[in-house]
Parts: C-alpha cells; structure tokens; sequence
C-alpha cells in the first residue's frame, strides 16, 4: 500500500479535524505545576482558618479524583465503589495508630499498601467484568467494607465510631493542626497529580488508554491487559487509601457511614468527569471547580445548595461531555469554540 | 523459502460455540515465506480459525504450535509475544490516541519492547511510511477513510515485527486501485520471510498472492491446494458460488 488515498473521510467522525497546535515547550506542564504549588503554598498565610479548612478539602478532592481517573478515566473502568479504598484507608489508620500505637507517618503508607493490596485481590475477579458490572460490583464491595467495619466494633469502635488520641501522652503523634493537614493534602494532591502525569505519559499510560479503547485489539499488541488494569486498580486504591488515612487522622473521630458514604465516589466521579477524563489536569480542575462552587453556593443559597449544585452538574455535563480539558484541546485543534457545536459533535 | 519446518502448526483446531461447530478439525503446517490462502462463504469460521490462532479465542479441541512452543489457549499478549500478529475484521483503532500513537503501542509491548517513546514513535513512523501512511501520524483515527483506516490495522501489526501474520480481510473496502500496493506488500512480505495467513473475499486477488488456498465450509477444510487447482473444483464452485449467488438472489 505505497499509495496515499483520496477518498471521501470515512462517516464516522466524532472528533472534530485536526488544525496546527500552538507550541509550547515540553517542560511547562512541570513549570506550571510546581508555580501552582507554590501559589498554594503562600496562599497559605492568607486564609482564615474557616478558608484553610475549605482549600484543605479541595486538596483532599484533587488527590481523589486524580486517584479515581487512573481506573475510571485512563483505564475506562468505572469504580463506583472507590470510597471502599478510602474508608479502608482510613480504619487501617485506626487500627494502627489506636491498637497497635504505631505512629501516623507508618499508618499513612500502610493504609496505602493495604488498600492497594485489597485492590488487586479484589481486581483479579472483578476486573473480568465490563461496564455497569464493573460498576455494581464495585458498589457492592465498598457496601461490604463498611458492612465488615460496622460489625468489629472491638477493632473499628462499629457504628458509633473510633477516635484517634491525638493530644497529650495517649497521642502517638500529635494532631497537625490546621496549618499542618493544609500542607499534608497539599503534598498528597502534589504526589497524585505527579503520579497521574508520569503514568500518563510513560509506557503505562499507553496501555490503559488502549485497554480503555478495545481491550481484544490491545492484547494483539502484546498488552498484558490483566497486568495494565490490575496496576491501575491498585495503584488508583493506594493513593485514595493514603488519602483516607489522612482524613482520618484530621476528623480525629470517625464513623463508617461517613467514611464509606457513597456520596465521596461520586464527587469523584462528576470531578472527573467535568474537568476532563484521561487527562492530567481535568480532575484537578473539576475538583476545585466544583468544590469551590459548593462552597460558594453553601454560603449564598444555604436551603438550595444541593439542588443548585445538581443542576449546574447536569448543565455542564450537557455543555461539555467530554469535560473541560478535552474541550479546551479540541476547541484549540479546530478553532471553534462553540458551545452549541460542541454538543452538536457528541451528539446529546 | 527456507527449509520446511513449519513456522506454525495447527493440529485438529476446533471451537464449539453451544450446538455450533464454527471450526472443526483444521490442520495447517506452513513454513517461513509461505502465503496461505483462505476462503469460504460467510460465517465458514475464516475469523474463527484467526481468533483461535491469536489467543482471543480458546480452542474446545486440537492443538497451536509457534515453532516449537505449544500455545494452544495461550493469552493474545504471549502469542503476539512469540510473533504472530493480527489484523482484525472489523478495525479497532484505538479512537482516543492519534495514529501514530496507536501504532507505537504496538512498537512498545510487541516483541521488541522498545521502551524509549522516542525511539518507539521512530520505528512507528516507519511502519506508517511503509503501509503509505506517511505523513498521517498526528491524526485521530475517526479521520481515516476506509482503506486507511485498513492501512492502520497492517501497521499495528508489522509493527509487532511478526513471524506469522494472520490478515482478516484487509482488501475489504478497498477500490480496484488501491488493492494492487496491498497486493504487493503482501508479496514483499513473503519474500522477507514472513508467515501469511490471509482471509480474503475477493478470489482473484487472494489466487495472485497465494502460494495454496484453502477453503473453509461449515468449519472444516474442504480443501486445500494450489490457487488455479483449487478455484477449478467443482465443490469449491458450488459452495463458495454457489453460497454467493444465493446471497444475492434470495429466494
Ligand atoms: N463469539 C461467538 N459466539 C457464538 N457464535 C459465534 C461467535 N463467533 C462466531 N460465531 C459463529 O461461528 C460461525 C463462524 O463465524 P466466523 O466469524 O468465523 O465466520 P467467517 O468465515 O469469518 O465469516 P465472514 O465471512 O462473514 O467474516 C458463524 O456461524 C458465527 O455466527
Ligand atoms: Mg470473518
């Protein structure tokens, strides 16, 4: 086949065609990273405490949905069960630092190894499963986790919770404090995003994004498909567990209905989902985006926060299927910025 | 063509799909540098025998041997490994990453395992180059026409640098100009050793590249030989012909 064809495009073309990319030097993904890094750090001194707080959670936020888009986004197999990792995280964190006095800098490692062990385990079967099945599954075992949770009080203090000694001589290793947990997620939303990026652009990142795209034909290629998944399962756990651990040590106190609520998946999931799936800098986009407008709509709407939220959610979801960042990239290619045509070209 | 010890080996390959024998006793033995032919109606188990061969289906019966190694059931990944290659009927580009990119996927995990991405996206635009898809690399797959498209699913398989190479319909879609450069990589292919197994409709384009043709019919060999002998059988008229002509005249 040395000739070149001239046939009309094939039918098919759901992505928009192709114009010249501005360049910009291959660095500047690592330069603007770390000027953000910076910002955070100065901001910092800024905030009242209430506002360290919020920009502490929105830290939180970023490394979980970073954590989520290497299963969800990258590998295209979506956990709806991922707060199974971060509750496990979290109660690691307990059991250790609580029975086994152990100090939180070995807690927050280990709650990471557990949950990433739990994950391939848990992987091997479920992994099999495409879609929703995945989906479901995956529901079903972080319901079972915090089922196993309740039922071990002597271990887990059950449903009416366990706390961390955390002040004085019973206190393995004192409480952070604000300023300190502000710069602890700080430094877990830096090691995901990193992670995120060199997975991303590494010899791993091709082989999720070819699984997500047709497992069979990746597997021709030479893809050890249960190997890439199984990586991206424990690997996406393992952060969410160290961010569960980190949680934990910051609430003091813990519950299971709130260490295993649903509702943390899911900001994880429409976090990635609007900020951009399968790209390194939608998630951290969408979690701010969303927790700050959260924030802002708790403040001025208190009584319709949630339905405000909700809607504004879907209307973005209308406008931009594909996510902010993967928006941004095709509007860029194409120069065409239009909302209305982008909807028109994912065809909502 | 060098010596005679087959490059690959299929002894007795069946695959039962619930009361549906869609493959049933097939045997093949071809040497380096030959070009296998293979025919059949629609739904004979021509895509079958290549899924079965490639590790994306697991035979109920019968053995796959690469070399000397037994891969009967093996994994898609270690059969590619052990340098067969494939192309898929109906193509699966990965839509998500450029052309090129979905050819150096193939560069990094196939037998070469080149880690470098530099290195790996070198070798790929030589690949596309050599299917004449030079010049295409930075494109998303959706842009393709047809026969690029086709181009692209050769190029992630050379570019697994195969010994055997199982073609499903390559030339489908393509226009009477375009088969002729298809045609001749599959001969310059052969003469650099390669193994072919090629799946095609279209009789007399497969009867000018191949060295035998096989034809396949309810799952088992009908029979096998070289491409002017084989066209001529009466049985090979009447069901293969035979099958088309009653496709297009339905009753
Ligand atoms: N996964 C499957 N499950 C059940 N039946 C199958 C499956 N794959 C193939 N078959 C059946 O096996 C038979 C052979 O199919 P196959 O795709 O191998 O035919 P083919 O010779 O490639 O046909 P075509 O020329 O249309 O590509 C058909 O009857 C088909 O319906
Ligand atoms: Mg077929």
């Amino acid at each position: 086949m040395a000739e070149s064809s001239t046939a009309a495009p094939a039918a098919d073309t759901t992505r928009p065609a192709r114009g010249r990319r501005p360049r910009l030097p291959a660095w500047w993904p690592w330069g603007g990273g770390a000027l953000l890094v910076l910002g955070c750090l100065g901001l910092q001194s800024q905030l009242y405490s209430g506002q360290e707080r919020t920009v502490t959670t929105v830290f939180m936020f970023v490394a979980l949905a970073a954590a989520w888009n290497l299963i969800g986004g990258y590998t295209g197999y979506a956990c709806f069960g991922q707060v199974g990792f971060f509750g496990l995280g979290a109660y690691t964190t307990v059991i250790l630092m609580v029975h086994a006095r152990l100090s939180f800098w070995i807690a927050l490692p280990a709650a990471a190894v557990v949950a990433a062990v739990f994950a391939a385990v848990i992987g091997l079967p479920l992994l099999r499963l495409k879609g929703h099945y995945f989906a479901v599954a995956t529901l079903g075992v972080a319901e079972g986790l915090r089922e196993l949770v309740t039922n071990v009080p002597r271990w887990t203090g059950g449903g009416s919770g366990a706390t961390i000694p955390s002040t004085g001589d019973r206190a393995v290793t004192p409480w952070l404090g604000n300023d300190g947990f502000y710069l602890l997620f700080l430094g877990l939303a830096v090691v995901c995003a990193v992670v995120v990026a060199l997975v991303s652009r590494g010899r791993t990142g091709y082989a999720l994004r070819a699984v997500n795209q047709d497992e069979d034909a990746a597997a021709a290629m030479g893809v050890n498909t249960t190997v890439a998944k199984t990586v991206a399962f424990a690997v996406s756990a393992a952060l969410t567990g160290a961010a569960g651990a980190a949680y934990a040590f910051q609430q003091v106190t813990i519950y299971p209905q709130r260490l295993f609520d649903v509702d943390i998946t899911v900001l994880m999931i429409v976090m990635v989902v609007l900020g951009g799936a399968g790209t390194v800098l939608g998630p951290i986009l969408g979690a701010a985006g969303i927790a700050i407008a959260s924030e802002y709509l708790r403040q001025h709407l208190p009584e319709a926060h949630d339905l405000t939220l909700g809607a504004l959610i879907i209307i973005a979801v209308i406008l931009l299927p594909q996510g902010v960042v993967n928006f941004a990239r095709d509007a860029v290619r194409t120069r065409d910025f239009s909302l209305l045509s982008n909807v028109r070209r994912y065809r909502l | 063509m060098s010596g005679d010890t087959p490059v690959l080996r299929v002894s007795g390959l069946q695959r039962r799909f619930g009361g549906l024998l869609a493959v049933s006793g097939v045997d093949l033995a071809l040497p380096a540098g030959r070009v296998l032919g293979v025919i059949g109606p629609n739904g004979a188990g021509k895509s079958t025998l290549v899924n079965l061969i490639s590790g994306h289906l697991k035979p109920t019966a019968g053995s796959v041997l690469i070399g000397d190694t037994d891969l009967t059931g093996a994994r898609p990944w270690r059969i590619a490994h052990a340098g067969v290659a494939r192309t898929f009927q109906i193509v699966k580009p990965f839509r998500g990453l450029t052309v090129a990119d979905n050819v150096t996927v193939a560069v990094m995990f196939g037998p070469a395992r080149i880690r470098s991405r530099a290195r790996a996206r070198q070798e790929a635009e030589r690949v596309l180059e050599r299917v004449g898809l030079g010049g295409k690399g930075g494109l998303p797959p959706a842009e393709l026409t047809v026969a690029d498209a086709r181009r692209l699913e050769l190029a992630k398989a050379l570019a697994l640098r195969p010994r055997v190479l199982l073609l499903d319909e390559v030339l489908a879609g393509l226009r009477p100009a375009e088969i002729d450069p298809a045609l001749r990589l599959i001969d310059e292919l052969r003469g650099e050793g390669l193994t072919l197994l090629v799946i095609e409709h279209i009789v007399q384009a497969i009867a000018a590249v191949s060295d035998e043709i096989l034809v396949l019919h309810h799952g088992a060999v009908l029979t096998q030989g070289p491409p002017d002998e084989v066209l001529g059988d009466e049985r090979v008229i009447e069901a293969y012909l035979g099958h088309r002509y009653t496709r297009r005249n339905p009753s």
